[in-house]
């Protein structure tokens, strides 16, 4: 008995040492999922400082850490991967599920993303918002010690006595059973989703944007060279290539499937302009389009100008099934020119002819269309899935698909156990066709890496540590945001474009703002335009100082990532200040902006401009001349300047090669042709060149900035047609009709008419672009983004081939990638 | 050595029995430390934690396949001229004994192994890639 008692006694003050000792030194595993990391690593640098609660220093490997923070969304694709990290993790091990993405799937409730990580690992902590605030981690951090402290009793098991507590004992949640998989939460079951009374698909006569009237889509007059080309074209392929009569954006030809080879040929080599850059390739699942269902009667009977324009132009049911989509862009002349292709699913003329042998870079184009749409071409050399993992059932972006995770069956820890990323060596020979060299030895680089920065694959066939070839495996980070264009509504898909590019912020938002106001044809106040010129670069900004941060650390620099996060928050203040927002500021609106400038923001911007040029001269004292920088960058992962422009590189890359092209120069908007800048080239190609180029951009940002900052127009924020726009608060609260406006465009959207634009601006990685279609509704009928990733990526193995592995690390350092605009 | 007053050192004589004893502590020592590490602590044992960690994926192939020569040859030469080291460290610390006579063979040995040196140099033994980019650069 009394020995009992002073066992237990002994027991419970052994409880106490420990618990306080595992509670001051936890070791949180280095595994970004998506933007969430962001605001992890930033919880990490000086002005946050984790360290001041004992969690110091993240851990690479699994098996140096006890505390799995999973940040952000949780693919299908990369569960198992999250699961194995966890499993390999020694005992004890906590959880903590960063940001609602992690929590429940948050606003991704579509196909790609589990709902909920604790549905395949037990949770201690969840942090909600999204992206958490560095200080709500620090919160989850504090709150997961008072857990250690006051529920764990882990003696028992510490001297194996049988009992006690440890680590994560919760069980993993099941739907239906545990947890409700409703994103809106528990109780609403019965309510249908907001935003279903808009959305297209199936016989949707009532549609409730019908009842709204808009003018037909912008049409550009076009210009003499491209009216020149155009005659060209007519003489050389006849019928065969026929223009269409309006366009919203560019010169665009409808060609038959069997002519699109000559005629993609036609214009890469021999016409006047050359068009030498494959921009994008993609599709359009027209098996939806409400004129193949509906007829003019109905068309007259909604009030659509555009619609009832377009049926009497076009013949019911004359689109095709799919339609392939071209758009070529022309370096000389700054020109770009768009090629439609209809495509029967049934019968018709054979398989669409595939391009590889025309753009290399097409290769990974007409994979993913195959992927997402199940169009197979002919001479394809490697035609499989590519985004989404080779189990999945299915092409997510046809009309018939269900978008929503939540209607599809949930997935489970059985998934995790079985669905496995595809082995390495399967991979290398599906892509290379030949049998590895007896000596090659196969690397898996990523998807959980320090110098990946995301979920990037890469596989690579050693001979000693030279790569003998490389592969990469993409998809880990496919957050389906297409498929989500196409069911949110046109104001609601913005908070999505932030997303696309978590570094980016409203840079993303501006390509699709763009977009959809030239499609609609919608006028930008002048201070508007001014203030996205200014949030635009401010981001620039704050991106090329986590890449400058980044890149140093791959090569073994640490210190200018506790130096360059000091600006960066700096900057990040500005944008809260003005946007409200860190990350994603989601102030864009279509037709301007959420709200004016608010008080102070000069005197913020003014002391930003003021003290940076110094700092980052400071900066680059630590990298520019520094031996070990240059000997692990010089000469290093050269591309040639035809090699870019052959794959439809974009960005600094680009520009490191040799070329001044930059969209904010050659094709201004938002009025960059006021500013006065430089577009900083180099011509090396190599990892230094890139350095150079994008350090030099941050210069001329701030001279950009200082200008906006000197010039800022009075005025308006919003246009004055609040047909697309979500009107100014004061007016609305004054005017009963823009008060409807504001109604109207606030619950269902507003319309936008029948017809297709492409937007695109230059942002930190290069271009990104929107293309939309839309079919006269409340949302996209397709929305395809153009992330400079998807193709600057793809270059990978051609700068890393015979290069050594750790010279990889330093390749994609410089090449300043991130997943969700490779992966989208 | 000249012999110390007595009184004016420690009568402490190093001898057998204290090195015995102090290996005997070390011994000790190190066993309980390797004791506690392995004995303390929860351990749960699994398929997917004995497996390496390759970056989250499943590794693919065998660990165990023709390893490149460039390592090889690396740890060779340095054994080689590790080994000289030992011989001419030796040496230094007899180098009064042996005289002239150990000068000249010593100095005999080390231009054989320079000798050696720079033929591998030349052949490229030191070179640390056979291809590459770097190297028709």
């Amino acid at each position: 008995m009394e020995r009992d008692r002073q066992a237990s006694r002994f027991l419970s003050i052994a409880d106490r040492v420990i618990n306080w000792s595992r509670k001051y030194s936890l070791w949180p595993m280095f595994f970004g999922l998506s933007c969430c990391f962001v605001e992890e690593a930033a919880t990490f640098t000086s002005r946050y400082d984790m360290a001041r609660f004992g969690a110091e220093v993240m851990r690479p490997s699994p098996r140096q850490a006890d505390l799995l923070i999973v940040s952000g969304t949780v693919f299908k694709k990369i569960a198992p991967v999250v699961l194995r990290l966890y499993e390999q993790m020694p005992e004890p091990k906590w959880v903590i599920s960063m940001g609602s993405c992690a929590n429940s799937g948050g606003m991704f409730d579509v196909y790609s993303v589990v709902q909920g990580v604790d549905q395949i690992i037990p949770v201690d902590v969840y942090v909600p918002g999204c992206p958490p605030r560095p200080e709500a981690l620090l919160e989850g951090l504090v709150i997961l010690q008072e857990k250690i402290m006051s529920t764990e009793k882990p003696s028992r098991k510490v001297f194996h006595l049988g009992g006690g507590t440890q680590g994560t004992d919760r069980p993993v949640l099941e739907i239906g059973a545990t947890k409700s998989r409703d994103p809106r939460g528990p109780g609403y079951e019965g309510i249908p989703i907001r935003g279903t009374s808009i959305l297209p698909g199936g016989l949707h006569w009532g549609n409730r944007s019908d009842l709204m009237w808009t003018p037909p889509a912008r049409r550009i007059e076009l210009s003499e060279a491209d009216l020149a080309l155009a005659a060209e074209m007519r003489e050389r392929f006849g019928d065969k290539a026929r223009l269409e009569p309006h366009s919203s954006d560019m010169l665009t030809f409808e060609v038959d499937r069997g002519s699109v080879k000559d005629v993609l040929r036609f214009l890469k080599n021999e016409s006047k302009p050359k068009y030498k850059r494959l921009d994008d390739l993609t599709a359009i699942d027209e098996s939806a389009r409400r004129n193949r269902i509906w007829n003019k009667g109905l068309a007259e009977a909604s009030s659509d100008a555009g619609a009832v324009e377009s049926f009497s132009r076009r013949q019911p049911g004359r689109y095709p099934d799919f339609t392939v989509v071209y758009q070529l862009l022309s370096f000389d002349t700054a020109g770009r020119v768009r090629i439609k292709s209809g495509l029967e699913a049934e019968g018709g003329a054979g398989l669409p002819a595939s391009v590889t042998d025309i753009w290399p870079s097409a290769n990974w184009y007409e994979r993913e269309v195959f992927d997402m749409f199940g169009i197979r071409f002919e001479g394809h050399p490697n035609l499989r899935r590519i985004l989404m993992p080779e189990w999945w059932e299915g092409h997510p972006l046809r009309k018939d698909y269900p978008g929503r995770a939540t209607e599809m069956a949930p997935y489970t820890l059985e998934d995790a156990r079985k669905r496995q990323p595809m082995d390495a060596m399967e991979v290398a020979a599906l892509d290379h066709k030949v049998p590895p060299g007896e000596r090659e030895f196969f690397l898996n680089i990523g998807p959980h890496h320090v110098s990946t920065h995301g979920l990037l694959r890469c596989i690579a066939a050693l001979d000693g540590e030279t790569i003998k070839s490389l592969d990469l495996e993409i998809g880990y980070h496919h957050r389906a945001t297409e498929k989500l264009g196409e069911r949110q509504s046109w104001h609601q898909y913005i908070p999505y474009t932030d997303r696309n590019d978590y570094l980016a912020g409203s840079s993303l938002e501006f390509s699709y703002v763009t977009a959809v106001e030239t499609l609609a044809d919608i006028h930008i106040p002048e201070r508007a335009q001014a203030v996205r010129v200014l949030l635009a670069e401010l981001y620039r900004l704050s991106n090329h100082l986590v890449w400058m941060a980044t890149f140093a650390h791959d090569v073994g620099a640490m210190t200018p990532n506790f130096y360059t996060f000091a600006e960066r928050e700096m900057i990040l203040d500005i944008i809260e200040l003005i946007t409200g927002g860190r990350l994603h500021a989601e102030f864009l609106r279509i037709g301007g902006l959420a709200a004016d400038l608010p008080e102070g923001w000069k005197e913020a911007v003014d002391n930003l401009t003021a003290i940076f040029p110094r700092r980052l001269l400071e900066y680059e004292k630590l990298l520019r001349e520094n031996p070990i920088f240059l000997a692990r960058t010089k000469g290093i992962g050269r591309i040639s300047l035809e090699e870019a422009m052959d794959w439809g590189v974009s960005g600094p890359n680009l520009r490191a090669c040799g070329l001044a092209w930059d969209l904010r120069k050659k094709l201004p908007y938002s009025g960059y042709e006021n500013y006065d800048f430089e577009v900083p080239t180099e011509t090396a190609g190599d990892c230094y060149a890139r350095y150079l180029v994008r350090v030099e951009e941050m210069r001329q940002s701030i001279r950009i900035i200082e200008q906006v900052v000197r010039n800022m127009p009075s005025g308006r924020h919003v246009t004055e047609d609040y047909r697309y726009a979500i009107p100014e608060r004061r007016e609305m609260l004054k005017d009963i009709e823009t008060l409807i406006h504001h109604f109207v465009n606030v619950t269902r959207g507003m319309k936008i008419p029948v017809g297709e634009a492409y937007g695109a601006t230059e942002v930190p990685r290069g271009e990104h672009g929107y293309y939309v279609v839309s079919d006269g509704l409340g949302s996209a009928y397709r929305m395809r983004v153009r992330g400079p990733g998807f193709a600057n990526i793809q270059t990978l193995p051609i700068m890393a081939t015979g290069e050594s592995i750790a010279d990889l690390i330093s390749i994609i350092g410089s090449m300043d990638v991130i997943l969700p605009d490779i992966d989208r | 050595m000249q012999p110390v007053a007595a009184g004016v050192m420690s009568p402490f004589h190093a001898g057998v029995f204290s090195l015995v004893v102090f290996t005997i502590l070390v011994m000790l020592f190190i066993a309980s430390q390797l004791f506690l590490a392995a004995w303390l602590g929860e351990k749960k044992k699994s398929p997917e934690k004995s497996r390496p960690y390759e970056c989250g994926i499943i590794p693919t192939g065998s660990a165990r396949f023709r390893y490149p020569v460039p390592f090889y040859l690396v740890a060779i030469f340095f054994l080689i001229f590790d080994v000289e080291g030992a011989f001419i460290i030796t040496w230094a610390v007899v180098y009064r004994k042996v005289g002239l006579p150990g000068y000249e063979q010593m100095s005999f040995f080390i231009v054989l192994l320079l000798a050696g040196l720079f033929y591998i140099w030349k052949q490229g033994g030191l070179d640390w890639r056979e291809t590459g980019k770097r190297a028709d650069s």
